[in-house]
């Protein structure tokens, strides 16, 4: 090693300053160390044009101790690591695998929590060669979608701890994995809600006690408690706790309490709803068959603002006027039930009627509806209705389809359009059945 | 005539939208391509048996028929378009790779089935003919004879170059710019020895590869004087050794000539081969693809080259992880392990190989080092557990350990594949350390890293 690190030191230098080491190869027969000397004593016609360079010596012998080097090298010493413990569920099937590995890599990246999701609940694991892609990228857009840690975690399984442990950036995984009583009542935010939300997954009433105990305290804190209640085990038990917060100063906590109050079926919200909504909708038969006839609500009043109704319009919503606007906002906080009741038609059959230039709001209003209440009749017969050409000529109108075909439930609905053939499918629909086929196939390779 | 098929029947992990398009001539074949894929435009599709094949409505009265033989991969389309692969092909991969082309267990219609067999047959022959005899053979070997005067005095030139570094010392090399060595890597393609440039051109980077560098570089040298010492003395080498240092220097054979066994010890071996690793380089616009396999009787191990320009396709015509039984032809050297496919039956499913232990490793580098002296990859397969310190490493039964590669990066996939207990491993063992390729997962996958 050291005539190594010898004839390194003189390269460094250059033969016109420094001495040329010997060298010499522990087995090796030779006069490596006699200076000047012939490499290649058998021919030495054919050597070197300039025979006696120390230059070429230099190099003669580096080459010499380059080849045995190489050749005998030694084994080294590593630590060995502790072994993961093992985990008893399998992973996903092949296939599974693959259409993960090709998410991470940019192929639908938003549909990453239902693949996470659904992997979830079969109680399959993310395939471990996959773990420190999935994690980096949970690890990056956690500020916009904390449920991606959660959800990478569960679904990482005991793999994803033990990786946890080498690598400082995923630590996040432990926070779901372990969290106990102390992350709640010493950790920072992220780890109170990873012991809230594990909690509220573990035993629903029990997250519901808690955070009934510490909303009096709990400030800024509170939009976190809606949220984590939001992600699972939402009932009309949580309704005492959710109507109180509509009396919030907090803009943001108020707002929650009545998206999650809209969503829940039997609440009392959706009644007060379903009564302003029914004076909007109703069906006449005519001359050509029966149509929608729809009046839009006349004003806003302090009761409608409580229960989450704004009139302020913005976003995808800016070419609404101000009465169509508040349609739409009391159609998508409106049960669904509302109108199959009402009508006494199924969710198909209120759409197939007649509803002129409205289409496009009641298209808007009841997918969120359908949406925020899960109601995946509905979702399937607005898909079929925008993929058969329905009104989604709008800017929101695109939007929605984007969002519906990401939650409907890909096996109940039409993935082809039945759009008249001669016409160019507009761009919405050809994405939205793009994204439908994707999450057939990966639902279907999660049940493998 | 029935004929045997030679699809490689390991079908067909699908490919994504990118390895697709990275197929189209241009980018409006892109463009157009996408448009076109979409179920609406496309009556009858259907996969099987590593074929895809489906016809298009377009604007003339009968649709076009398009089938794509994924082994190859190969195409054929009705359509008049002189772009190659044509659109609808392109649209039908698209649509294959997004899971629009359902399987279709009765096979290929007959239009698709007729060319497939075709393509079988011809694919399962030996390549035809004799290599082409050069026209004329006199004004053939008047140029041979100036090209080895040409690289006789380019690494006579090399070598005086060499020298000059080492009498000058090395250790102005760090502030050196990439035409110190670029401007010697140009007057080695300029003598006809394209293999030294490319070597010359990649020594750029090693003053700025961190601790060791001069080592490393001084490496390079060495072995780079030592091949211009064995190229003056090749009329006193063995044959073998001979073919290793032309071939190093940058003569290389035609593969037609290797495959027509027109060469010494160019008999075809057939086996079942496993494919075990693929590393993909990229030098100067041209993409590389190394492929490694190993026999399963004969445990011999091969490596097949392809090159591609940016942009293009590399052959990807074996999987990692299946075994392909195959006549390969080797190209002469001294460590015979480049080879070429000479002809391709059946596939199967692999298996994971025999993992070794590192001892084993570094025995067979260390005999295989002792013939050709220049060898600095060399296929690895171990049966190792992955660990981080002090160093990242694999670690065997025995407790040998070596380093992994620091450019192969932080290699987490591996460790997370392992989860600290014992994985079989390939990859390229190189100086520098392991670099890792393929590992098995317990369920005996292959996964590449």
């Amino acid at each position: 090693m050291s005539t190594w690190q010898d004839l390194v030191t003189a390269s460094l230098i250059g033969t016109e300053r420094a001495e040329v080491p010997a060298a010499t190869v522990p087995g090796l027969p030779g006069p490596a160390d006699a200076a000047p000397d012939i490499p290649f004593p058998d021919n030495p016609a054919l050597d070197s044009p300039v025979p006696y360079d120390p230059a070429a010596l230099l190099l003669d012998r580096a080459a010499l101790l380059t080849v045995a080097r190489r050749g005998g090298r030694p084994a080294g010493q590593a630590e060995p690591l502790p072994a993961a413990e093992p985990d008893p569920a399998p992973a996903v099937s092949p296939a599974a695998g693959r259409r993960l590995a090709r998410m991470l890599g940019g192929e639908h990246p938003d549909l990453l929590a239902e693949w996470l999701t659904a992997a979830a609940a079969r109680d399959r694991r993310v395939p471990a060669h996959l773990l420190p892609a999935l994690l980096d990228r949970a690890r990056r857009v956690s500020p916009s979608d904390p449920e991606l840690r959660r959800l990478s975690a569960a679904a990482g399984g005991s793999r994803a701890r033990w990786l946890a442990r080498l690598n400082p950036d995923w630590k996040f995984v432990t926070t779901y994995a372990g969290a106990d009583e102390d992350a709640w009542r010493l950790g920072g935010k992220s780890q109170r809600r990873g012991y809230l939300t594990a909690l509220r997954a573990r035993d629903p009433a029990a997250a519901r006690e808690l955070i009934a105990q510490s909303w009096e305290t709990a400030g800024p804190e509170r939009v976190m408690f809606l949220s984590v209640l939001a992600s699972e085990g939402l009932s009309l038990a949580d309704e005492p706790l959710l109507e109180a917060a509509l009396d919030e100063r907090d803009a943001g906590v108020r707002g929650w309490a009545a998206h999650l109050l809209a969503r829940l079926p039997g609440s009392a919200l959706g009644q007060r709803m379903a009564r302003r909504a029914l004076g909007c909708l109703r069906i006449e038969g005519g001359m050509r068959g029966a149509s929608l006839i729809v009046v839009p609500p006349a004003g806003c009043d302090t009761a409608m603002r409580r229960d989450g109704v704004t009139s302020r319009q913005g976003g995808g919503l800016q070419e609404m006027d101000g009465r169509t606007h508040l349609l739409h906002e009391v159609l998508s906080r409106t049960p669904l039930g509302t109108w199959t009741g009402q009508f006494g038609l199924t969710a198909g059959q209120v759409l197939a009627v007649s509803s002129g230039a409205w289409a496009p709001v009641l298209f808007t209003g009841w997918s969120r509806a359908a949406m925020a209440q899960r109601d995946q009749e509905w979702m399937t017969a607005l898909i079929d209705w925008a993929l058969a050409g329905g009104p989604t000529g709008t800017l929101f109108g695109a939007e929605t389809l984007r969002q519906l075909a990401r939650r409907v439930d890909p096996a109940r609905c039409a993935r082809e359009t039945t759009a008249s053939r001669a016409a160019e499918i507009p761009p919405p629909v050809r994405d939205a059945i793009s994204v439908l086929r994707f999450r057939y196939d990966m639902l279907r390779e999660l049940e493998l | 005539m029935s004929v045997p098929q030679a699809k490689v029947s390991t079908v067909a992990e699908r490919w994504d939208r990118e390895r697709v398009l990275a197929l189209a001539p241009d980018a409006p074949a892109q463009r157009t391509a996408q448009s076109l894929a979409s179920g609406r435009a496309w009556p009858v599709t259907g996969a099987a048996a590593g074929a895809v094949w489906g016809e298009c409505r377009g604007s003339a009265a009968a649709p076009y028929r398009a089938v794509v033989d994924l082994s190859g991969p190969a195409y054929r389309c009705s359509c008049p378009s002189r772009k190659f692969p044509c659109k609808h092909v392109l649209a039908l991969l698209l649509l294959w790779s997004e899971g629009s082309v359902p399987d279709d267990a009765a096979g290929p219609p007959d239009w698709a089935a007729s060319w497939l067999d075709a393509r079988a047959a011809r694919t399962s022959r030996a390549p035809s003919g004799a290599p082409a005899e050069p026209k004329d053979p006199r004004a053939a070997a008047r140029r041979a004879e100036q090209r080895e005067t040409r690289v006789a005095s380019g690494l006579a030139e090399l070598d005086r170059w060499l020298c000059d570094q080492a009498r000058q010392g090395l250790a102005a090399s760090q502030q050196a710019g990439y035409g110190h060595w670029d401007d010697i890597a140009a007057r080695m393609v300029d003598a006809q020895a394209p293999g030294l440039a490319e070597r010359l051109r990649a020594l750029a980077s090693v003053p700025h590869s961190g601790a060791g560098w001069d080592g490393r570089l001084l490496e390079e040298y060495a072995l780079l004087h030592l091949l211009a010492a064995a190229y003056r003395r090749q009329a006193g080498l063995p044959p073998p050794l001979r073919e290793t240092v032309r071939s190093r220097i940058g003569f290389s054979h035609r593969q037609a000539d290797v495959l027509a066994g027109a060469l010494a010890g160019g008999q075809p071996v057939r086996d079942h081969w496993q494919v075990l690793a693929r590393r993909d380089l990229e030098q100067d616009r041209i993409r590389s693809r190394r492929t490694w396999l190993r026999g399963r009787k004969t445990s011999r191990d091969a490596l097949l080259l392809s090159f591609a320009a940016a942009g293009q396709a590399l052959d990807d015509s074996l999987t990692v992880g299946a075994d392909a039984d195959a006549d390969l032809v080797f190209y002469p050297g001294a460590v015979p392990h480049r080879a070429a496919v000479l002809a391709r039956r059946d596939g199967s499913d692999g298996g994971p190989p025999d993992g070794g232990t590192i001892a084993g490793l570094l025995a067979g580098y260390a005999a295989a080092l002792g013939a050709d002296p220049w060898l600095d990859s060399w296929l690895a397969v171990v049966e190792i557990t992955p660990a981080r310190a002090p160093v990242p490493a694999v670690r065997d039964a025995d407790g040998d350990a070596l380093p992994l590669h620091p450019g192969a990066g932080d290699c987490w996939p591996l460790f997370a594949l392992s989860g600290g207990r014992p994985v079989t491993l390939a990859g390229e063992w190189t100086p520098r350390g392991l670099w890792p390729l393929t590992a098995w997962d317990e369920t005996g996958r292959a996964v590449p890293l």
